[in-house]
């Protein structure tokens, strides 16, 4: 009996703590800035268990019987606590309201429990050996699953089982509460159901979680996935391994938040600073707000039009504050315009005149996103086109697709611009290439925005120069009616799997 | 991880939902732009109203088809506008009519042209016209896009519809021998577009033979070649090759140089052409104004639609020639013009199906199905993202006889229809009920002219085709067969005739242009 409900207290420790660091974890996770997470997360709960303890002097009757519901509570809170969090992060604005709602319950749970506890057993003991004891088991629970957490749970089962599976535990202590406690309890059958359905309810979480897990362990991220979703139109994968941020778009990399400052940098600066005095920008895709922080290095700049075709994606990047950290906020400028369309039949549609226009498309994998590299759309984009005005277009790598590249170098060729090709080293997608055109020759800029990381006015030329194994290739261009790129970009990515 | 969850439990949804729509399909749809009750007006001679008006215009055109909206396109383009156009239907565009509805715009029957060749004049000139053809290239919007076309066999698909995955060698050699004896065909110069143009005396021992027996004759009757050849024929003439002359089997493939890959369509098919054109001379256009009588008089001739009688000096009759003998007094019948009945049907689909490892195509066809397959009004959207569309699903009965097919086609509901056509589709996309909302059938007793044993080189075919003053005939029937360029170059020529009687112009225009593209070539 007596080593029974030691153990008791040990594993209900454990459990308070776990919930704890699970809800530190995953606000690190997914806000960053660990310190601060841990910091508040731990304060709140400690201070919580105050308030538990203190509300414990107002429960005098029927101990055993609340001490029984506080364990099924805290099983359900508790064990789905990090299921609810991540669900809060992917579809609610309330990521951090719920958090912290979610700890200061559990917290006041966890504080109602060793003090109703050592009170239903005062009797059986002496007053200074339960103190001694419960104290002693209940701080033997924290080292253990202290150790446990961060060396066999969270590597081997991932937060969201984690928490379940010492909703478990909490659940399981209810129950056999009922059996160790059954003198001082009435109705014990009722509750017995109780804890079985919470017992149950858990069980098939931990089965579902443990699918889920599975499903994303075999996917292509070797990281943390901190967000995904399902849009109307894409599936948007964030992912996260120290500082590092990564977006994938139905599993392509878009960026990685250690380097893109790289792309981003060589996808605008070359172009932009080469435009006399532009004043309106045109960004077709680029949805993640990334390219329009750098358009917004320019104070000249009076609008940017961004047109992307997933609402759900630039929302994502107008919200969520670890990604307005990395756009600046960009979207949150009042000259920029966000429009949620469909991009060939907008340009079609569309008469306005731009100084700059940005073309960053996901590359061109099926037949539908090669419409957007065809001779065709490139005509219709160059009627925006102002005189003097300048274009860039994302064309995959010269490198590991050497073809496609300079197939769609050809295509805006064809569409009767003056094209200059150039290429940049982006560690996480290897050595990337872009198109320039315009109406004219293309001249390299004299002055570049203050505060780039990456382009210098010295090393812009060097960008145009091609190395032999990138060099030039005569290819056919992509039309509407022969969309040859979509078949050149699947030979050449397949050629380098093999 | 949460979205695998999500997805789980949608798909868990979609399945269950699956089960109960399986159980109970609410497909809406019925019979529309039916035309045959007024067609048999006509054959029952049955009483129209009497004439209360006479209207004086120069020339009426009978029909509204692509050739009766070509012949008025000549005359408007040569500054002609004392003409008016009379449809039977509410709707003009004849085989290229079209339809609408929040998805598309989508085609009832014509659904493309193949890019024309250099004969091709006055298809040419109208697709310049039209910002079609600019400076020399062809717009490409308007070319088919990429993927165009997909064949499913043996249980699989394959880019293209020629078949060319489970060869045998035999059929390698059929098919390739088939290849070099229409490049000789080509070479000749005597199958071209339109077929007037290059048609000579020397083929015409191809017509007296049909494309079945010149098949077997050249052995190339496997099994898989038939089936192409059949398909071809059911494709263009709706009948089968043991009912084609081999003059037309040969035509099909010999007459087309293509010089862009192609072809060209539109959402709403050759529809798109009708609107153009439309746009351009709606204005002489009436619609729902059935002919009902057509005599000579004195140096010209009266038209008879509804109540009004039109004095004309010249009828360009650009309606199925088959109702001629109907309606123009002292007209013999006609022995050599048969028809094939065909059912068209637009399916609104408000989800996508599966593909099963292809990108959806323009034209999907099935190996071994009676159909031929359907055609998606979307696939020449510029969106890179459809949700829902609209498939134009086409049914030539081909085999057996037209007339038994022609009741058949009339004697059954929607309901046998739908089955049949869904049917059909489900050999290759199970979850088509799930995905159909919607399916509108369109019958056409006389939808094509058929080129049968001897109708090329028929003398009742030449005679009509032959301009005689004052009913000149235009439909593209009159080539034997009906295909756009056919009709549209029947149109032309017809009002380049009448003009040039009524001294408006000096000379037609056409000999000369036509010899000179003979003799470019």
């Amino acid at each position: 009996m007596g080593i029974l409900l030691f153990i008791t207290v040990l594993l209900i420790a454990a459990c308070g703590l776990i919930y704890e660091l699970v809800a530190g974890t995953l606000a690190s996770y997914l806000l960053g800035d660990s310190v601060l997470q841990f910091s508040t997360i731990i304060g709140c709960y400690l201070f919580a268990m105050g308030i538990g303890s203190a509300l414990s002097r107002y429960i005098d009757r029927g101990l055993a019987y609340r001490f029984v519901w506080i364990e099924l509570l805290l099983g359900v809170v508790g064990g789905f606590s990090s299921a609810l969090l991540f669900l809060a992060f992917a579809y609610s604005q309330g990521f951090q309201f719920l958090m912290y709602a979610l700890v200061i319950v559990i917290g006041v749970l966890v504080g109602l429990e060793i003090p109703l506890l050592m009170r239903i057993i005062r009797d059986r003991y002496r007053f200074r050996d339960v103190v001694a004891h419960v104290l002693t088991f209940d701080y033997l629970g924290a080292l253990g699953a202290s150790l446990l957490f961060p060396i066999l749970l969270v590597p081997h089962l991932g937060l969201v089982r984690s928490a379940m599976l010492f909703g478990i535990l909490n659940a399981g202590v209810a129950l056999w509460s009922t059996f160790i406690f059954a003198n001082q309890l009435a109705r014990t059958a009722v509750l017995r159901i109780f804890c079985i359905t919470v017992l149950a309810a858990l069980c098939v979480g931990l089965a579902e979680a443990k699918r889920i897990t599975q499903a994303a362990e075999d996917n292509i991220y070797a990281d943390e996935i901190i967000f995904a979703r399902d849009t109307h139109y894409q599936h948007i994968v964030l992912t996260r391994f120290k500082d590092d941020i990564r977006l994938f778009l139905n599993s392509h990399l878009q960026f990685s938040s250690r380097d893109e400052y790289r792309y981003h940098e060589a996808l605008i600066h070359p172009g932009l600073s080469a435009v006399p005095a532009p004043r309106r920008v045109l960004v077709l895709g680029g949805g993640d707000g990334l390219a329009v922080r750098e358009i917004l290095k320019y104070p000249q700049v009076e609008s940017v039009t961004l047109v992307d075709l997933d609402p759900e994606m630039t929302r994502l990047f107008s919200t969520n504050p670890m990604l307005t950290g990395l756009n600046q906020k960009s979207f949150l400028s009042p000259k920029v315009h966000v429009i949620n369309a469909d991009a060939f039949p907008w340009v079609d549609s569309n008469a306005d005149s731009f100084d700059f226009i940005v073309i960053d498309f996901p590359d061109p994998t099926n037949y539908s996103l090669g419409k957007l590299y065809t001779t065709a759309f490139y005509r219709a984009v160059a009627r925006h086109l102002s005189e003097q005005g300048l274009m860039v277009v994302q064309s995959t790598s010269p490198m590991f697709a050497r073809d496609s590249y300079w197939c769609i170098a050809e295509t805006i060729k064809r569409s009767g611009m003056m094209i200059s090709p150039y290429h940049v080293y982006v560690p996480s997608f290897g050595e990337w290439g872009f198109v320039l055109a315009g109406h004219h020759e293309y001249r390299t800029p004299a002055t570049l925005p203050n505060g780039l990381r990456f382009i210098d006015l010295k090393g812009v030329p060097a960008l145009f120069q091609f190395p032999p194994d990138m060099a030039p290739l005569s290819m056919p261009p992509n039309r509407l009616n022969d969309q040859v790129l979509v078949h050149l970009y699947d030979k050449d990515w397949k050629d380098i799997s093999h | 991880m949460t979205v695998s969850r999500r997805s789980f439990i949608q798909s868990a949804g979609f399945s269950l939902a699956g089960l109960s729509m399986k159980s109970e399909s609410k497909i809406a749809g019925g019979f529309v732009n039916e035309s045959f009750q007024q067609g048999h007006l006509l054959r029952d001679r049955a009483a129209f109203p009497a004439t209360r008006r006479i209207e004086k215009t120069q020339i009426v055109i009978v029909g509204g088809g692509i050739a009766g909206l070509s012949a008025a396109w000549r005359l408007q383009k040569r500054g002609f506008h004392d003409f008016i156009l009379l449809e039977m239907c509410d709707q003009a565009g004849g085989n290229s009519r079209w339809g609408e509805n929040d998805i598309t715009a989508y085609p009832w029957a014509a659904h493309y042209v193949p890019v024309p060749g250099r004969k091709a004049v006055y298809v040419r000139e109208l697709f310049e016209d039209l910002g079609v053809l600019r400076d020399g290239k062809w717009e490409e919007r308007y070319l088919c896009f990429t993927p165009q076309e997909r064949l499913f066999l043996y249980g699989r698909w394959q880019e293209g519809i020629e078949p060319a995955v489970g060869l045998t060698q035999k059929d390698r050699d059929q098919l390739r021998r088939f290849e070099d004896q229409i490049h000789a065909f080509r070479a000749t110069g005597k199958f071209t577009v339109p077929m007037e143009v290059g048609l000579s005396e020397d083929t015409e021992s191809l017509d007296r033979i049909s494309f079945a027996d010149w098949l077997r004759e050249e052995r190339m009757d496997s099994r898989i070649f038939n089936w192409y050849m059949n398909y071809c024929c059911r494709d263009d003439y709706g009948a089968m090759t043991d009912q084609t002359s081999a003059w037309a089997g040969i035509q099909y493939f010999a007459s087309r140089e293509p010089e862009e890959k192609g072809p060209l369509t539109w959402p709403e098919g050759n529809g798109w052409i009708v609107r153009r054109l439309l746009e351009r001379m709606g204005s002489f256009v009436r619609t729902g104004q059935m002919v009902h009588k057509i005599v000579r008089s004195g140096r010209g001739v009266r038209v008879f639609a509804g109540d009004t009688g039109y004095d004309a000096a010249f009828v360009i009759f650009a309606a199925p020639t088959f109702l001629a003998p109907y309606l123009i007094d002292g007209l013999a019948p006609l022995r050599t013009f048969e028809y094939s009945p065909w059912l068209t049907a637009n399916l609104t689909l408000d989800h996508l199906p599966k593909n099963y490892g292809i990108d959806p195509t323009w034209d999907t066809v099935f190996m071994e199905s009676p159909t031929l397959g359907y055609v998606d009004a979307m696939h020449q959207t510029l969106r890179t993202h459809v949700d829902r569309t609209v498939w134009t699903f086409y049914w030539a009965l081909a085999a057996g006889s037209p007339s038994q097919n022609r009741r058949s086609l009339l004697s059954t509901d929607w309901n046998y229809w739908k089955e049949a056509i869904l049917h059909d589709l489900e050999r290759v996309h199970l979850d088509i009920r799930q995905c159909v909302s919607r399916i509108d059938i369109m019958r056409m007793g006389h939808a094509m002219a058929r080129p049968t044993v001897g109708s090329i080189f028929s003398s009742e075919r030449r005679n009509l085709a032959r301009p005689q003053d004052p009913i000149l005939f235009a439909n593209s029937d009159l080539s034997g067969f009906s295909i756009f360029e056919e009709a549209q170059y029947r149109g032309v020529v017809a009002a380049e005739h009448a003009l040039h009687r009524l001294s408006y112009i000096s000379r037609p225009e056409q000999f000369s242009r036509l010899r000179d593209a003979e003799s470019a070539k």
